[in-house]
């Protein structure tokens, strides 16, 4: 991995999604805004700020064993910077999770949330610890321990929480739990993801797949692919991203031609049957084993060789990658998943002329859904889910409209254009409020 | 300036001291009401003042000691807010009329807001950005204890604007240790400003002038406008109104204006001022220095939207506007109010008619404390909604008294305010 980051640290050019690379992932991820600060013309002493954290803390969290052992972890929260707004990341337990990941992270949050609108700056926190090894308890204890080791830091108005998995709503109810019962009043607002029941916002299990049609839509309109209602979409993955983005473009007329999971994947020209393929993998949590109908199986290179409009990869990072970006047939590649085309195979695609929509655009649903929650806890008053999906229409139209303002200003990829208007917004607030002293 | 509380109720002559204006509206108005002796005793003093002396390290090494104030009028139907200004001229009895202002404003348009203003003594202009950002943050930090977003809210005012209000905020977070948006309006859209903020008062000037349009039977079409000021308020005001079909005849600088009796363009007009820094050379129009004439031309409407004291015993019974919408604050003296009402002229007055950047400054407030922002469309709707709703309880109160509508404003905005006083009582 970490040669071809090389080649695009070095080349300068088109910036390509951050891979978080095991030795240097903060040095990969912000080279590609060192280039967008660059080409913005961004003043360097104002730009240092923002290749550092704000703020980074480490704690100790001890837990008790289910055997009465004690077992110590270590956690931290990473700020990387709070010029938009309260500070808003993921929370990561990993046996191998390293603090430079969590930097990276962090950043990367705050490109994303400036990039979508959102008031929020990025934050990211970690418990080392190998979650396999831990019971439901144990991982209960240490999400509490490290929680309480940062009240006073986690707030509404100071640092705001989100899970990293989708199925990550325990962890948040478990910290929201802990911060409620060590500070006055309701610390709602404080932790988002949460179950529906504890102040979770409608539409929160399917907003990636929402925030990615909506640019799907708004995309293939721009790149000429279409009508809309007639595209011929090929998934990788079909969990909560793939899955509902599968169901949602079959709803609205559009054939799913591929759609596969870890176990299978399946292709029919004419279109998949797709309410009957999510029903199996509701049921038995994958896909069938064989295909029906016109249907065949197909291996996963084959896979992502099919001809098609859209190629939509929402499972693994790098699925596209050097090797296969030659012969890709899609008209164009929706970033579902978290870099799923290779910083190489981005190259090989530009000159392919194939458009991609970079994932911390077409991706960024669930981070609006979260900043949707936030607002809707503190002002206690919860939206229907037809104005939260109104909503994210707007905010994802609003991102895309930026980004494609940018790209003509610029002349850039639109991934390229995403991290401009990314560090530009930062760097607008940062330099507004000036360095307090 | 000349002293004087808010409501003082001593005789003055100084007709062009536009805070006894005020005050000469708020005693006719205490009178219609027939406001309790109480109640006028406790609105005619500010409930809190501040006042501070702020040490500022200089460029040059030395240190400079800044005098400012904050007055919080009243607070009874909600947080204070007012602006902050920078001038040498700032003085306590000014900032507290100012003040007592901004509690009507707020009354009339019905944003629950008090009124309060502050100032710092000093010159900005012979000062550079470094020294007004530290004079900005110590001044914040001087009067952090009283300021907030549920005890006052600070705006831009004279010589303060955008970036003084990010330092305010940037000042007032660092040290509650959160990000706290909400503690002032009128920041840049990237840290929780509003959409639609700049042109809200030029907005709220367009929408009252409809209204009275409809009030006193004349279309936009056959209505020429005379806008006096080519800023947010008087430049974007005309520009809405000549899209909303006004046919603008005249409009000026602080240096001349222009005239074209078939209308002007505006987009075009605002282009040239724009480029060239003045109106003088505009093409298909005649530009004139003598500013004070402007005011006379033949014309429907008149947008007196720069200064105070522009109508005067001296030039009103010249003034040809059957209609004046007063965009800047006291552009007409107590004295030409009362000849223009006599007269039959529909007077829109300034604590309603340029109160649309209030509203859009209360709209900050809510979009900041929610954390959710509107689009401008929305903005735009929402201040739509509430001048319209304004101007109409306005127009019902003057005709309940029947008084004009600037001693209508004040019945209805002291009333409101009285009866809050009233059901909330003196707490001890």
């Amino acid at each position: 991995m970490a040669p071809e980051h090389d080649v695009e640290l070095h080349e300068g050019g088109f910036p390509s999604t951050p891979q978080l690379d095991e030795e240097t992932p903060f040095r990969t991820m912000m080279a590609n805004f060192d280039e967008a600060a660059r080409r913005i013309g961004l003043d360097e002493q104002e730009y240092k700020i923002l290749r550092k954290s704000d703020r980074e803390i480490a704690v100790s969290v001890p837990v008790q064993m289910d055997d009465g052992s004690i077992q110590l972890f270590d956690g931290y929260r990473i700020q990387h910077n709070a010029g938009l707004g309260p500070f808003h990341g993921p929370l990561r337990v990993d046996g191998n999770l390293k603090l430079t990941e969590l930097r990276a992270l962090a950043a990367w949050m705050t490109w994303k949330c400036a990039l979508l609108g959102i008031p929020f700056g990025g934050a990211a926190g970690g418990i080392v610890a190998d979650r396999s090894k831990l019971s439901h308890t144990e991982l209960e204890r240490a999400v509490r321990r490290w929680t309480a080791n940062l009240i006073g830091t986690i707030g509404p108005d100071r640092d705001v929480l989100t899970p990293e998995f989708a199925d990550d709503a325990d962890l948040m109810a478990w910290a929201l739990d802990t911060l409620a019962g060590h500070t006055d009043g309701a610390a709602n607002s404080a932790v988002t993801g949460k179950p529906l029941e504890m102040g979770g916002s409608a539409n929160q299990e399917d907003a990636v797949a929402r925030g990615l049609h909506v640019i799907l839509r708004l995309a293939s309109a721009h790149f000429g692919l279409g009508p809309v209602g007639g595209l011929s979409v090929v998934i990788q993955g079909a969990g909560v991203v793939g899955g509902n983005l599968a169901r949602i473009l079959h709803e609205e007329g559009h054939k799913v031609v591929g759609l596969s999971d870890v176990h299978i994947a399946l292709h029919d020209p004419n279109g998949l049957d797709v309410p009957e393929l999510l029903k199996h993998r509701f049921a038995h949590g994958r896909l069938p084993d064989e295909a029906t109908g016109t249907a065949t199986v197909v291996t996963e290179e084959e896979f992502l060789r099919l001809p098609c409009d859209v190629l939509a990869p929402c499972a693994i990072s790098m699925a596209v990658h050097s090797r296969n970006a030659e012969f890709i047939q899609a008209r164009m590649i929706l970033e579902g998943a978290h870099g799923p085309v290779s910083p190489r195979a981005d190259k090989i695609l530009i000159r392919r002329e194939i458009p991609v929509v970079p994932d911390i655009l077409a991706n960024g649903g669930g981070a609006v859904l979260a900043y949707f929650e936030w607002i809707q806890n503190r002002t206690g008053y919860a939206w229907m889910e037809e104005v939260v999906a109104a909503r994210l229409r707007r905010y994802m139209r609003e991102a895309w409209d930026g980004v494609r303002e940018i790209q003509d200003e610029f002349d850039c990829t639109l991934r390229a254009a995403t991290h401009i208007m990314a560090v530009r917004r930062v760097s607008e607030a940062e330099s507004a409020r000036g360095v307090y002293a | 300036m000349s002293s004087g509380s808010a409501v003082a109720t001593h005789a003055h002559n100084d007709e062009f001291n536009p805070f006894l204006s005020m005050q000469k509206g708020f005693d006719t108005a205490a009178d219609h009401l027939g406001l309790e002796q109480g109640v006028r005793k406790v609105l005619s003093m500010p409930d809190r003042e501040l006042t501070v002396n702020v040490p500022v390290l200089m460029d040059n090494g030395t240190v400079e000691v800044f005098t400012g104030h904050r007055v919080q009028h009243n607070t009874l139907r909600g947080p204070s807010k007012g602006g902050i200004r920078f001038s040498p001229d700032v003085d306590i009895d000014e900032v507290r009329a100012l003040a007592a202002w901004m509690t009507w404003k707020c009354s009339v348009v019905n944003v629950p807001f008090g009124g309060g203003k502050g100032g710092v003594i000093c010159d900005p202009r012979s000062m550079s950005i470094g020294e007004q950002e530290r004079l900005t943050r110590r001044y914040t930090t001087a009067i952090l204890d009283i300021i907030g977003p549920d005890r006052d809210v600070p705006a831009p005012d004279m010589n303060t604007n955008e970036q003084t209000m990010a330092w305010i905020m940037d000042t007032y977070s660092m040290h509650e240790r959160k990000t706290s948006t909400a503690v002032v309006t009128g920041k840049p859209l990237s840290i929780g400003g509003s959409r639609g903020r700049r042109e809200a008062t030029g907005r709220g000037v367009m929408i009252s002038a409809n209204e009275a349009l409809k009030m006193i039977g004349l279309r936009p079409e056959d209505t020429r406008v005379v806008v006096q000021g080519a800023g947010n308020v008087g430049g974007l005001g005309a520009m809405l109104l000549h899209r909303e079909g006004y046919r603008i005849t005249s409009i000026s600088d602080m240096y001349g204006y222009i005239v074209n009796e078939r209308g002007l363009d505006m987009p075009a007009v605002l282009n040239h001022l724009r480029e060239k820094r003045t109106l003088e050379g505009f093409d298909g129009a005649d530009y004139s220095t003598d500013g004070k004439a402007q005011l006379e031309l033949d014309c429907e409407l008149l947008v007196p939207a720069a200064t105070e004291n522009q109508i005067t015993t001296e030039n009103v019974d010249r003034i040809k506007a059957r209609l004046i919408v007063e965009g800047a604050n006291g552009p007409t003296t107590a004295a030409a109010s009362e000849a223009l009402s006599k007269r039959g002229v529909t007077v829109v007055p300034d604590i309603l008619a340029n109160a649309g950047g209030v509203t859009v400054s209360y709209f900050e407030w809510v979009q900041d404390r929610m954390g959710y922002f509107w689009t401008e469309e929305i903005v735009n709707s929402r201040l739509e909604q509430i001048m319209v709703q304004a101007f109409a309880e306005v127009r019902q109160t003057s005709e309940k008294f029947g008084v004009d509508l600037r001693t209508g404003a004040y019945i209805l905005s002291i009333d409101r305010v009285a009866s809050v006083y009233r059901m909330r009582g003196i707490f001890s």
